[in-house]
């Protein structure tokens, strides 16, 4: 499959129904069985056709921020639209590190305080969590984890009225950004299920030998369930990247502002008067959205292994 | 003896592992689900109130109140009309996507690939690029709008009229559309992912059964394809739908915290919009909203379980 | 890895020790409702530190660090803290939340009506009665570090110096009896108009709505893409024409959201009309203040704040102003009885445990009014009205002169003129009243205009008539 091959050609060699295509060949060739290679000719280029239509439409939103970024405010706010900025405009991404309204350092340099920190503090407390849930006895362990599971069942929503009151005090702290979501019960599940996979003689064996708890966990079930635990890090940083209902609630002073907030309550005006200046507000989205899809290039099977299970976003 | 001493040590070992998810799981969950329904229960409740002394009466007063208020029914209305669109539509729009993924084999990854990078983005920062998109900038009655956008600019290219969708002077009716674009948008990804995994994990035997039978695509799809994925199907459902009551971020994206155009804040506000309105001032309104919130949520959940358990197939 | 742990049990009971905090703040503060001089009457030795939220640019954050250093020569035990929260919204959502917490929020707030009647929902706001002549320590001697003696309370003199419907603005609060706040810096709405264009096409600026309609229709001929003017503010467009109009808005007792009338909803379809035909635009419909496209010439007219005359004047070109600027009272529906809003903030006192911290804001509160100077610098730096009477402020040298040089000086003496303007009809003042739901009434019928001049169908009556009942329902179901 190395070599590129004609679409049509390739395809059909490799439907779910080529075993049974490659028998007929066998066959005398008559009509019907040509009549199908040729419908099933027009079937794929009615799928590629499909394909391609979604995927232009599912990607057009990328394209016209990164054009829109690059055209100056002129070309844009025209009615003759461009499809290639006429003349390739860097300086709206000064504009936009420029911008102190947006003040785009600061809303990083936040944004990865909270998202590592709260990262390093959720790993810790989710591991002792799931090697007690797995890997310990105790009265009422099977009670607990189920009942931890179905407050998952419940809106977050239900939760923030209280925990706006309870926090109240330390509004505009970085306390307050993290520490309210540091436990996540869908982490401890998912690590949970991979510390059960590792087999149990490892422990035992390992409690043979006179390993403690903690040394049996940092230099065997950590190793082991890596990939979970890499999964859980990128999803709860890309969960900092993203988050916006709850720090725009608590910490809206530009100190510790989180970079969505930060980005949504900008101003892209042009100085006095009531145009946006989309251009620089585009500059702004993408420098925004580049971080994450470098690191989707990068995880790509970390982040999709996550996703499926979760069905939460960030 | 000696295993029920080291039990005993085990036990409170144990708990000691779970102490700081315990200890936080107390403060911001288990807590804020108790303050909630007293909240909730207690007629106009607000801390401020509370605070000078104010005794409240006990009782449904909240529920009876909020759901006579024309702003909550207005998120109601908007919530369930958002979901009730757009989770069928992207459900069925993903399944066609996913099915036509796994019937090529060439282009396959970068397909699947384009089709996830929307799950990799934030819903605040792309919905800003929609709104770029649909936006006509300048302009009002009577005076010339510099520029119509690239969407009306394509509407126009192929015959139709150039249509308010965000901008001041817009209907309801297309500001709906747009967002209801930018949900089915923002929600194929997951939705595609989980059922292509689940198309992949089907025995292929049962299409070539029915190749052999001579069967149509049609009815191959409608007979074989979905019963086979309908677990998935109730999954991504399910996750729809309390996704769609929870939506939030998705409004604020393209319109701002104003939740609606210009000329209407408010106009497409939603269910969770409006806890966040009422959290600052009547906690006990937003206490009473997030239970209703709850409720609906876990009464779309039963009613869906129910309904796949009759007509899924294991 | 211990001391990780360490640190997540600590967060942990952190987090505990504040959720136990906020539930005994709500069993009893035990705050009373008058002031209870304490044994040996303001302590001038006692360090003690209060603190000033306010939302004043650089420029008056400076004239106000001046003021502190001054008000600390006098008293130099107190250390004034002062800190910009934003603006007034974000003001008003800070000390709400603060002063949930025990002994929480700032001793002195830049505060607005509404404001202090919400605070007044939890009891927070310190009445000033005691202290003013009349009250019960307004001959209070208190003796300085220097050995003088001086007056705690306000003197019957003191008082006199201020503008009296400013004064009065501060019992607003429903039984009219209790002072909640004293005026600081104030502000109303004037109307800028392109002075150069107007004279060049021989319009007069409009005094009456009568006559402004004849006006945009002009020139809506010389230029149909441009709006005739811009209104800043539709809440208080609204809020103006009733006024004016001397038809119902609200009231602070009994039956409070009273504007469904057929005159209001008329006045408000009239300009609909005006809306549909490009005269004018709105804050929130243009997106921004109105004075970026007065700046532009996109619009040749401009009702908005008087302190905002420094942003109306247009950039210049090559060194010169591309037009010139006047100010002019806004149009009246009855010009024999003009009505124009009184706007600005007032300060308050919060209540705080410590009775020295509350004399000691209300030391500097006195000191901040009462100052002709800081008011005439103040004035001078913003565009924003004194709140002492003009007789006094004349005392100061630079702000008599900042006042005569307005008359002639064009756009760099904007801000001069609009102070001009302003006290020059300062009978025509109004507030309307506070309560708890006012600041809710003011934003409802704010949107119910920008909604209803935005609608694009036809069934205008429909929609007005709809607009206005969903406006107050939200504010009658909003409490």
């Amino acid at each position: 499959m190395a070599e590129p091959k004609k679409p049509a050609e390739s395809v059909s060699q490799e439907t779910p129904a080529a075993g049974s295509l490659t028998n007929m060949k066998y066959k005398s060739i008559d009509r019907v069985s040509k009549m199908q290679t040729v419908g099933k000719v027009f079937a794929q280029i009615g799928l590629y056709t499909f394909l391609t239509v979604m995927a232009v439409v599912v990607l057009f939103p990328f394209y016209w921020m990164l054009i829109s970024s690059l055209k100056s405010f002129n070309e844009y706010n025209s009615m003759k639209q461009t499809f290639w900025p006429r003349q390739i405009q860097w300086n709206n991404y000064a504009a936009v590190f420029a911008n102190k309204d947006l003040n785009l350092g600061r809303l990083f340099l936040n944004t990865c305080i909270v998202g590592i920190v709260s990262t390093i503090l959720s790993l810790i407390i989710t591991v002792l969590s799931a090697y007690a849930f797995a890997r310990m006895e105790f009265r009422g362990k099977n009670f607990l984890f189920g009942a931890l599971l179905a407050t998952m069942m419940i809106p977050g929503e239900l939760f923030t009225v209280t925990n706006f009151l309870t926090v109240a005090s330390i509004r505009n702290t970085y306390t307050v950004l993290i520490v309210p979501f540091l436990v996540s019960v869908f982490y401890i599940y998912l690590l949970r299920q991979n510390f059960m996979q590792i087999p149990n003689e490892l422990y035992l064996a390992a409690k043979v030998d006179g390993t403690s708890d903690l040394k049996y966990l940092w230099k065997v079930m950590i190793p082991l369930a890596a990939p979970t635990l890499i999964t859980i890090t990128i999803l709860k940083m890309m969960g900092a990247w993203n988050s916006y209902v709850w720090p725009n609630l608590v910490a809206r002073d530009t100190m510790h502002t989180l970079i969505t907030v930060g980005l949504r309550n900008a101003q892209f005006q042009i100085a006095g008067t009531q145009f946006v200046n989309y251009p620089v507000q585009m500059a702004a989205v993408v420098l925004v959205t580049i971080p994450l899809l470098l690191v989707f290039i990068f995880f790509r099977k970390y982040i999709m292994r996550g996703v499926s299970r979760s069905g939460i976003k960030g | 003896m000696q295993r029920t001493k080291g039990q005993k040590k085990n036990q409170w070992k144990a708990w000691l592992y779970l102490l700081p998810a315990l200890a936080l799981l107390a403060v911001f969950t288990v807590w804020p689900i108790i303050n909630t329904i007293r909240m909730s229960l207690l007629k106009d409740y607000s801390i401020m109130a509370e605070l000078s002394g104010t005794k409240f009466r006990f009782g449904f007063d909240n529920f009876v109140k909020v759901t006579r208020y024309p702003s909550f029914i207005k998120c109601l209305g908007n919530t369930m009309l958002l979901t009730v669109i757009t989770v069928p539509v992207s459900t069925m729009l993903a399944l066609l996507i996913a099915v036509a993924l796994n019937s090529i084999k060439f282009l396959r990854r970068i397909f699947q690939t384009i089709f996830f990078l929307p799950y990799v983005t934030n819903a605040i920062a792309i919905g800003m690029v929609f709104m770029a998109m649909f936006d006509i900038i300048g302009g009002g009655p009577g005076i010339e709008p510099s520029s119509i956008g690239i969407i009306n600019t394509i509407i126009k290219a192929f015959g139709g009229s150039p249509i308010k969708w965000v901008s001041t002077g817009s209907t309801k009716t297309a500001n709906m559309a747009v967002l209801i674009l930018y949900i089915i948008w923002n929600a194929l990804p997951f939705k595609i992912l989980v059922l292509l995994g689940g198309l992949q994990s089907v025995n292929k035997q049962y299409y070539e059964a029915a190749k052999v039978d001579g069967a149509s695509r049609f009815r191959i799809f409608w007979r074989i394809t979905v019963p086979l994925l309908s677990p998935m199907i109730a999954y991504v459902v399910i996750t729809g739908f309390i996704g769609g009551f929870k939506e939030y971020s998705s409004v604020v994206g393209i319109f701002g915290e104003d939740m609606g155009p210009a000329h209407d804040p408010g106009r497409l506000n939603t269910m969770v919009g409006f806890i966040y309105e009422n959290i600052k001032g009547n906690q006990g309104r937003a206490s009473a909203a997030a239970l209703i919130l709850f409720a609906i949520i876990l009464a779309v959940t039963i009613i869906n379980l129910y309904v796949s358990k009759k007509k899924v197939h294991y | 890895m211990k001391k990780r742990f360490g640190a997540v049990v600590m967060a942990g009971m952190m987090a505990c020790t504040v959720a136990t905090c906020l539930s005994m703040t709500g069993c009893g503060s035990g705050k009373k409702p008058t002031f209870e001089m304490p044994e040996g009457g303001f302590d001038t030795t006692t360090p003690v530190e209060i603190t000033m939220f306010h939302t004043m640019g650089a420029t008056l954050t400076n004239r106000l660090k001046a003021q502190i250093e001054a008000f600390q020569q006098i008293y130099p035990n107190i250390t004034v803290k002062q800190e910009n929260v934003g603006n007034y919204d974000s003001t008003y959502d800070t000390v709400s939340t603060e002063i949930l917490l025990d002994d929480g929020g700032p001793n002195i707030t830049y505060c607005y009506g509404d404001h202090v009647a919400f605070y007044n929902v939890g009891n927070a706001v310190q009445p000033l009665n005691d202290f003013i002549p009349g009250g019960a320590y307004a001959d209070y001697k208190l003796t300085l570090q220097d050995g003088t003696e001086t007056t705690l309370g306000m003197t019957e003199e003191e008082k006199n110096m201020f503008i009296e419907s400013y004064w009065n603005e501060g019992y607003q609060f429903g039984d009219g009896e209790t002072m909640y706040m004293l005026p600081f810096s104030k502000s109303t709405e004037v109307m800028y108009y392109n002075k150069t264009f107007f004279t060049e096409h021989e319009l007069e600026p409009p005094t009456t709505w009568d006559e402004m309609e004849d006006v945009c229709e002009e020139i809506k001929k010389i230029n149909s893409n441009a709006f005739a003017f811009g209104y800043d503010s539709e809440s208080n467009w609204f809020i103006t024409m009733c006024e004016q109009g001397n038809t119902p808005y609200t009231s602070a007792e009994g039956e409070n959201y009273l504007w469904d009338t057929p005159e209001n909803r008329a006045f408000v379809k009239r300009f609909k009309e005006w809306y549909d035909l490009g005269y004018f635009t709105t804050q929130q419909l243009n997106g921004n203040y109105t004075s970026g496209i007065f700046q532009e010439q996109k619009c040749y007219m401009c009702i908005g704040s008087s302190a905002g005359a420094q942003y109306q004047a247009p950039a210049k070109v090559d060194g010169v102003y591309p037009f010139e600027v006047g100010i002019v009272p806004i149009p009246q529906l009855k010009p024999e009885r003009p009505k124009v809003i009184s706007q600005g903030p007032s300060v308050c006192i919060l209540k705080h445990k410590d009775p020295q911290e509350v004399l000691a804001s209300w030391l500097f509160v006195k000191f901040l009014t009462t100052n002709i100077d800081f008011q005439a610098a103040f004035s001078n730096d913003s565009g924003y009205m004194p709140v002492l009477k003009m007789d006094y402020m004349q005392q100061n040298a630079i702000y008599k002169k900042y006042l005569e040089d307005a008359e002639t000086g064009g756009n760099d003496y904007l801000t001069g003129l609009s102070v001009k303007v302003c006290s020059d009809q300062a009978s025509a003042y109004y507030t309307s009243p506070a309560f708890a739901g006012s600041a809710m009434a003011r934003q409802q019928v704010g949107g119910m205009m920008t909604k209803i001049f935005g609608y694009s169908g036809s069934n205008i009556d429909g929609t007005i008539a709809s607009a206005f009942q969903e406006a107050i329902n939200m504010c009658k179901y909003s409490n």
